[in-house]
């Protein structure tokens, strides 16, 4: 492959902006490809929200993400993510969704058993379980499909985008009547309609309705999540319990592995490269000017940042004109997740799990604190009002169940825990991130200690990290992991 | 033996009605039961209080579709539509007052913000555009989405090409429409509070959701499909109001040789063979009927007009997953005087158009959210208009008659019913906040009617008080209305119609359902429209 373009000769075939690990995946893909390939990570640390940190000495916790598991497996097999130290651990348990007055309701990879276990509680929530996990697979195997494919331009659909649709056409066919005029019906309604509709169990839907609404604004109420539902179906294994997936080592270790893959294929990684402008001739991008003045030219800038920072801070206005400004000034992340760290002394005793060996089996998935369908609600319209929620919902794991190779023999602590905090908005208007931190690990710690008591005396380091702290110090505009709204 | 008819017609509202006019027009012999007094469902006036006459349910028309206007040669029929003007928003102390006026409106809007100014035209003409592009599905047949008769696809295929030729920006606000909050919708372009507020209502109406809810900013466009006489998006009342459109309609019917029969209450449709073959009224009467055509809703057919052996466990099941919830209450008042508004004093042109008490986002929502939880709104969302100040005769000389169309006012309450009690205490609520602007109104109430959702399900026939016969929501429009499978206006019973707003495109005065109904109707029987 030839960098010619024009006259001009440039020093890489392609840049790519920022060391997250979809930028890592691009530039190992590029490489692999033959491209001489540049990536400009700003950190002192590929890996963007796929990242390991240790939080006490000896004690190391997945610092944002903590499920790996929407890498797909096509990705992994193509850049030999096995052969560069990637090992990927899925455990048999994929939620436990905890009661503070009752036993916990466990979904498991297993369709049966969890259908089985379910049945202690409602026979009808039992029977339509089995129901419900065959159509979601049905609808996410489609959605699946769909996002596979690059989004057509509605204006310009060329032949490759009309064999796209008639590919999807034939998918949608082979759904047969009833799941076809289900997915029609069910993809623009809200989860919480569409959870009434099969079961009966308040801490069943909230379950099922946390995984639509994670990371985002929405609400269970609001029309549309049900896509996001069966999108993050979509996303794992297409079952109805979603997926678990810890990389063993941490989040980081899937970042490192990359980067090997990255590497070996040929590309050049740099790290502590601030990229300040994106270089443009007439309406193409010739390369990037970094903070320190230096000049790279490319062929090809790919941007692994967020399309608000991209068009917004990177690209010259005029360039940029007014329309498209204006509509990347009006993309939506308003952020609304934080995150909580913690070292503990020893694994806490969660209520309605008596047994220590029952709860090792139980814990290793995601430990999900949403008291009911109206909660994750009140959440959502928190946040949409811009206060902090009464009752964030709260999605924990204990990695170091799963992986103990995350705390030292000798260190002070024996397990980590990491959790996912909702409810928490970017634009707060009941007072700032900073002051508040502490009173937000505080009271995450509260909500805890609900379903788990005494495990603030176990608690030997924390961290809390706001909405704020995510886009200072991982570039998350906003606080937005998804670097945009659903 | 009794007559048999062509096509009876269950339900003398406005759609089933618009069915009765062509179905008769094309020369079947049809017959029109209607159970109350009056005709026109939720499109009606009645004297509630001696003297004072009001459109007691819908209130006002824009959506009523300009084909059947000339087909049925409504104005012939006594059809008039008097134009509202503007929309009044009162706030403390100041107050956002949008005319039909341009140039004022924008003067007053420049007042508020001068961004705003500037984006209210791109606005307005963006959302016109929008509605001009979706509008040919108001008269389209929803397609089979599982075995698609090629034929119908071609309009759809038609829209496909315009939507390809749309400009990008126009494309992705159409996208955006079918997908966003009002809230954040709006947020793109405006700044002012009680602007945002004001123009968000119309995507809550009739739903059960909030402006900040995805799904809201569908029903926004829905609402700027209407027109009169060819002037997009003006509402007007029609002379003696709503009763009075179903008055024009129900008088083409006849006509045209339709038959229309009041106080006569459907019991059950018969059924013989998997066919329909006629009514039995409630008072035991039967009537045959080669056609029967319902302008009920989905539960009132379905679950409550036929036997359920007549159906298969599946399609109940689906009927039954129909949403209802109606969210929306009315409150009528005979007044001996008019308002007076503390920030804009004085009788004046601003009560003449819509008096929209929704002063901010953050006002809506807290309303949507008391809804949510179970309880009628505190502090509710109210639209309210005096028609005499337009249409003097309803009302004795002097005296007016004001229509609060309030949300929300859930039927599901999560504790205790819908007694007198509470009846009256979401009466008092309204009120409060109307006083809260206008102190005087208080002193002016001569005589008040409460409906609460309960009071529209049982006065109306519309299942859990929806307006709508089945919310506007995404999953329930187009080829999902009323069940997926089901939408093409025929049931699993031959010769049993759907032709209300339990249908396609659904509810608001519009008339479509019935018209495509019949039309439907009429081309399974080779007949010519």
């Amino acid at each position: 492959m030839t960098a010619e373009r024009g006259r001009t000769r440039y020093a890489y075939d392609a840049i790519v902006m920022g060391g997250g690990h979809n930028g890592l995946v691009c530039a190992a893909y590029l490489a692999r490809g033959g491209l001489r390939t540049l990536l400009l990570e700003r950190r002192g640390q590929i890996g963007g929200a796929a990242a390991t940190a240790e939080l006490a000495p000896g004690v190391r916790v997945p610092l944002l993400a903590h499920s790996v598991g929407r890498l797909r497996p096509s990705v992994a097999r193509d850049l030999y993510l096995g052969r560069h130290r990637l090992r990927l651990v899925a455990p048999q348990v994929r939620s436990v969704t905890l009661r503070p007055d009752g036993p916990p309701l466990t979904l498991w990879g297993d369709m049966e058993r969890t259908a089985s276990e379910l049945a202690a509680e409602s026979t009808k929530d039992a029977a339509a379980y089995t129901g419900f996990d065959r159509q979601t697979r049905a609808l996410a195997g489609l959605l699946a499909r769909m996002m596979a494919m690059t989004p057509p331009e509605p204006s310009r659909a060329g032949m490759g985008d009309a064999l796209g649709a008639l590919r999807l056409g034939l998918g949608y066919r082979r759904l047969g009547t009833q799941d076809g005029r289900a997915f029609l019906r069910v993809l623009p309604m809200p989860v919480a309609d569409h959870l009434e509709d099969w079961f009966d169990g308040d801490a069943l839907r909230a379950t099922l309705a946390w995984r639509a609404v994670r990371y985002s604004a929405m609400g269970p109420r609001d029309a549309g999540s049900t896509q996001t539902f069966l999108a993050d179906s979509a996303g794992t294994d297409h079952g109805a319990a979603g997926e678990m997936v810890f990389a063993r080592g941490g989040p980081g270790a899937l970042a490192d592995a990359l980067a090997a893959a990255a590497a070996a294929a040929g590309a050049t990684i740099r790290t502590g490269a601030v990229v300040e402008a994106v270089r443009t001739r007439g309406d193409r991008a010739t390369g990037v000017v970094l903070s320190n003045g230096e000049e790279i030219e490319a062929a090809v800038v790919v941007s692994g940042l967020d399309p608000k920072r991209t068009l917004l801070t990177l690209l010259d206005p005029a360039l940029l004109g007014p329309h498209l400004g204006w509509q990347a000034g009006n993309l939506r992340l308003k952020g609304s997740v934080a995150k909580v760290n913690l070292a503990l002394a020893e694994l806490p005793r969660f209520s309605g799990i008596a047994d220590p060996d029952e709860a090792r089996r139980r814990l290793r998935g995601r430990i999900i604190l949403a008291p009911s369908l109206a909660a994750i609600d009140r959440a959502a319209d928190a946040v949409k009002g811009g206060r902090t929620a009464q009752r964030p919902i709260l999605e924990a794991t204990v990695p170091s169940l799963v992986d103990p190779s995350l705390v030292d023999d000798d260190a002070p602590a024996k397990h980590v825990m990491s959790i996912l905090v909702q409810g928490t908005p970017y634009h707060r208007r009941d007072g700032d991130w900073d002051t508040h931190r502490e009173a937000l690990g505080d009271r995450v710690l509260d909500e805890l200690e609900s379903v788990a008591p005494g495990i603030g005396r176990l608690v030997i380091a924390r961290q809390v990290i706001t909405p704020l702290d995510l886009e200072r110090d991982h570039g998350l505009t906003e606080g937005h992991p998804l670097h945009g709204e659903p | 033996m009794a007559r048999s008819w062509d096509a009876i017609v269950i339900g003398g509202g406005h759609n089933g009605l618009v069915s009765a006019a062509y179905l008769a027009r094309a020369g079947m012999s049809t017959l029109v039961l209607e159970r109350r007094y009056v005709l026109g469902g939720a499109s009606v006036t009645e004297e509630i209080v001696p003297g004072f006459r009001f459109s007691v349910a819908s209130y006002v028309v824009s959506l009523l579709r300009p084909e059947i206007i000339r087909e049925l040669q409504l104005p012939r029929h006594g059809l008039e539509i008097l134009p509202l003007d503007g929309t009044f928003t009162p706030l403390e102390g100041d107050y956002l007052w949008r005319t039909n006026d341009h140039a004022q409106t924008m003067r007053e809007i420049r007042r508020w913000s001068a961004t705003d100014a500037e984006a209210y035209e791109e606005y307005g003409l963006l959302m016109v555009e929008m509605a001009r592009f979706i509008k040919p599905i108001l008269s389209a047949v929803p397609p089979d989405t599982i075995r698609p008769d090629p034929r119908e696809l071609l309009p759809l295929g038609g829209l496909a090409r315009t939507f390809a030729g749309l400009p990008r920006r126009e494309q992705t606000a159409f996208i955006q429409l079918m997908t966003m909050s009002s809230s954040d919708f709006l947020d793109q372009w405006f700044e002012t509070d009680p602007l945002k507020a004001t123009m968000a209502a119309s995507g809550i109406i009739g739903t059960f959701l909030g402006v900040r809810s995805p799904g809201t900013a569908y029903v926004l466009l829905h609402h700027y499909m209407g027109e009169i006489d060819g002037a997009f998006r003006a509402w007007g009342i029609p002379r003696g109001g709503t009763g009075g459109v179903s008055e024009s309609i129900a008088s083409a019917a006849r006509a045209n040789g339709a038959t229309i029969r009041t106080e006569a209450p459907v019991a059950r449709i018969d059924v013989r063979h998997g066919r329909a073959t006629g009514v039995t009224l409630e008072s035991g009467e039967e009537l045959q009927g080669k056609v029967v055509l319902s302008s009920a809703d989905a539960h009132q057919t379905f679950l409550r007009m036929l036997e359920p052996e007549m159906l298969e466990p599946a399609f109940i099941e689906e009927v039954r997953r129909h949403r209802f919830r109606g969210s929306s209450g009315k409150v009528n008042l005979a007044l001996d005087g008019l308002p007076d508004f503390t920030c804009l004093p004085g009788p004046g042109e601003h009560l003449r158009g819509a008096i929209s008490f929704s002063p901010g986002i953050e006002y809506m929502e807290e309303a949507y959210i008391d809804a949510k939880e179970g309880r009628f709104s505190r502090r509710p969302y109210t639209d309210v208009i005096i028609p005499t100040l337009v249409d003097p005769s309803m009302a004795p000389p002097g005296k007016h008659v004001m229509s609060c169309f309030v949300q929300y006012a859930p039927y599901h309450l999560n504790e205790g019913t819908w007694d007198d009690a509470r009846r009256e205490a979401f009466g008092d609520a309204v009120i409060d906040v109307i006083a809260e602007r206008a102190p005087n109104i208080r002193e002016l109430i001569v005589g008040r009617q409460v409906l609460t959702p309960l009071d529209i399900e049982q006065t109306f026939s519309l299942t859990e008080g929806n307006i709508f016969q089945g919310e506007l929501s995404l999953e329930q429009l187009f080829f999902n209305r009323p069940v997926p499978g089901h939408a093409r206006f025929r049931t699993p019973i031959r010769d049993l119609w759907l032709c209300g707003s339990a249908v396609h495109p659904g509810g608001g005065i519009m008339g479509a359902p019935g018209r495509i109904a019949a039309l439907q109707v009429l081309r399974s029987r080779r007949l010519a429209a």
